[in-house]
């Protein structure tokens, strides 16, 4: 199987670092606009640079192109990669719109070629176990579900982020994780209501979904919280609850006496550390679906149907009503 | 007034016996009957502690007595309340005030018109990581409050609570009320806008509901939701929790009101517990209200503050109705 990789960013390191380890799985390329980034990616890696998709596409045979470029350029990098008839990984979420989104989705069948979007949290162990708890009864049916998922403003080291075009926003970039989550846990949405706070220091959401089962979820994503990144997911049902927060789960602290440069006397470091980080799961779960030609955990159509709830919270925060499905 | 002289009124509620040992522990009062219909209820606590007992609630009204503590079933409040203030008592009444806006503002009129005061009870002001949170709010610690996520989980209550005769409503209504008075303490603006899901999810055919949701707007641009269910489980380690995430221009304020606790493991109870360590909200908050009414100061809390979070709770089973936001 061999890949290409567009984008050198934070998530193209991660896609290409893993793939530059998997058996059977040759990486044939990464790509991106300014060239020290391809430059190192590739060298860490041992594969070619390149500094346009078309020069790498031209230049190399891939089974499957892996996109990890800013939200707003998914769908063009899609659809070239499936007009090309290459396999598709796309980082979440699948666009910033639900016609673009499905657009792609279209596209990709017309071509045969596969799309996959990497809605990387289902591959977490803590939820994939919360997803089996509930499918194996151990909680009942579920009534109420609350989740949280806040860190630092990504916009203040990639401005980017700060632009909701580019970015769509907290919900659109960091809750779709748990709408989509919520989603395969709890079943279709019936309605959704959002509120928001957005300006240039902090976009904070509370969004609550009615599922087609009567349950509730209510979601809260925080870009530029004042504190570490983490987050929180609780499932309370008829016959018991299941709680998880990544604080309380770090199995490992190293803790330096030595002082930091700043004036700190001393450094701390959590980690929550694993044999298998979640995207080596996720990554080599969408390459055994092309080779074996299984369906997906998370298919195109899950991502297509967050990002409807996402845009649908977004229409709440709007016109300050429920949005019915 | 040198000391004062309580009577309690009702222990349907289960705060009752919480409230009657911090009067206790006051050296200025003088516990001078409890009246409840149901005898059971009282028993131990008559016959342990030899406090004068009443069937009916107005004849210890007839005795002298300075104030009344109100704890029976929320459809009782205004009756009992309204009683007690043309008896020129004054009134501590459980939360919430009262189940229909009538109902409250009546309560509040016949406690005016009598010169007596009505305070509502809410304990989790007292709450010690709660007035820290206040403080720090005031002294702008976080700059300006943007929202708040809140819950006042719980287990099902049973009894009386589920009975919408007697509770006027269910989760929502029961536990709307705590949070929604912090919040309306911590921000003092009006609420304008309140939208509500609820609905019956943890027990089938429990008659009122047992799972809440409710968002609120408020004047000043903040907005909150608060999850309101009785979602805790037999198995879980705590009855449930009051906590709010507020959030600033400037920073967080993370409030978990009960997390002073250990963790104990006994056989005996077949479960992990968390055992709660922290100071007794109640006890501050019943001696607040002696305080309040021995200093001739107006209580610290009072029926307008209970009216105001109640009818959030009212508004938010509007909505429910609805499907959609109401304007307040």
């Amino acid at each position: 199987m061999k890949i290409a990789v567009v984008g050198c960013g934070g998530m193209g390191h991660v896609h290409a670092l893993e793939f530059a380890k998997m058996p059977n799985v040759e990486l044939v390329g990464v790509c991106d606009i300014v060239p020290e980034l391809a430059e190192s990616l590739a060298q860490q890696t041992g594969t070619s640079a390149f500094t346009s998709f078309d020069a790498m596409m031209s230049s190399v045979e891939a089974d499957i192109v892996s996109v990890a470029v800013p939200s707003y350029l998914h769908k063009e990098l899609v659809i070239q990669a499936a007009a090309a008839g290459k396999h598709v990984i796309c980082e979440k979420p699948i666009a910033l719109n639900v016609e673009d989104a499905e657009e792609m989705v279209r596209v990709c069948e017309a071509n045969g070629v596969q799309l996959f979007v990497g809605h990387v949290v289902r591959f977490f162990p803590e939820y994939a176990q919360i997803k089996h708890q509930i499918d194996a009864g151990q909680i009942g049916k579920v009534g109420v579900a609350n989740a949280k998922r806040v860190g630092a403003h990504p916009g203040n080291v990639k401005s980017w982020y700060k632009e909701a075009d580019k970015s769509g926003g907290v919900i659109v970039d960091l809750m779709v994780h748990d709408i989509d989550f919520m989603r395969w846990a709890l079943g279709e949405v019936k309605s959704v209501y959002g509120m928001n706070k957005y300006d240039d220091d902090m976009d904070y959401a509370l969004v609550t979904l009615v599922f087609e089962s009567g349950a509730v979820a209510n979601l809260e994503a925080f870009w530029g919280y004042p504190g570490s990144f983490h987050y929180t997911a609780e499932f309370a049902g008829t016959a018991g609850l299941v709680q998880s927060d990544s604080l309380k789960t770090q199995s490992l602290q190293i803790r330096n006496s030595e002082a930091e440069a700043d004036g700190g006397n001393f450094v701390e470091i959590p980690q929550s550390p694993g044999y298998r980080n979640p995207y080596t799961v996720e990554l080599e779960h969408f390459i055994g679906c092309i080779r074996d030609g299984i369906e997906p955990i998370v298919t195109a159509r899950d991502a297509c149907r967050a990002l409807t709830i996402a845009a649908a919270a977004q229409e709440s925060i709007r016109t300050g009503k429920a949005v019915l499905l | 007034m040198k000391g004062l002289k309580v009577g309690m009124i009702s222990f349907a509620h289960g705060h009752a016996y919480s409230y009657f040992h911090s009067l206790r522990q006051i050296p200025e009062v003088q516990i001078v009957g409890i009246a409840d219909e149901v005898r059971s209820r009282v028993d131990s606590i008559v016959g342990e502690y030899g406090v004068p007992y009443f069937a009916d609630y107005r004849e210890l009204l007839a005795q002298d007595v300075d104030a009344v503590v109100i704890c029976s079933e929320n459809a009782h409040h205004a009756q009992m309340a309204i009683d007690a203030a043309n008896a020129k008592k004054h009134v501590l009444c459980e939360k919430p005030l009262g189940t229909t806006l009538e109902e409250m503002e009546r309560m509040i009129a016949a406690c005016k018109d009598n010169g007596v005061q009505l305070m509502t009870a809410f304990p989790c002001r007292y709450l010690a990581a709660v007035v820290r949170a206040k403080e720090a709010v005031e002294r702008g610690d976080i700059g300006d409050i943007v929202a708040i996520k809140g819950t006042n989980h719980g287990g099902n209550p049973g009894s009386w609570f589920i009975d919408k005769q007697l509770s006027g409503g269910g989760a929502a209504m029961d536990h709307t009320v705590h949070v929604m008075d912090l919040m309306n303490w911590l921000l003092q603006s009006k609420v304008t806008e309140v939208y509500a899901y609820a609905a019956t999810l943890f027990q089938e055919d429990l008659g009122v509901d047992d799972a809440g949701m409710v968002h609120i707007k408020f004047e000043n641009g903040v907005f909150a939701a608060l999850d309101t269910s009785w979602s805790r489980p037999k198995s879980f380690p705590t009855w449930g929790d009051v906590t709010m995430e507020i959030v600033g221009t400037k920073g967080v304020i993370s409030v978990d009101g009960f997390a002073q606790h250990n963790d104990l493991y006994s056989d005996e109870a077949g479960k992990g517990l968390w055992t709660y360590w922290g100071d007794d909200m109640d006890a501050y908050m019943v001696k607040d209200f002696v305080r309040a009414l021995l200093q001739g100061e107006p209580v610290p809390v009072t029926g307008e503050d209970g009216l105001r979070s109640t009818q959030v709770a009212l508004a938010a089973y509007e909505s429910v109705k609805l499907g959609q936001p109401v304007a307040l």
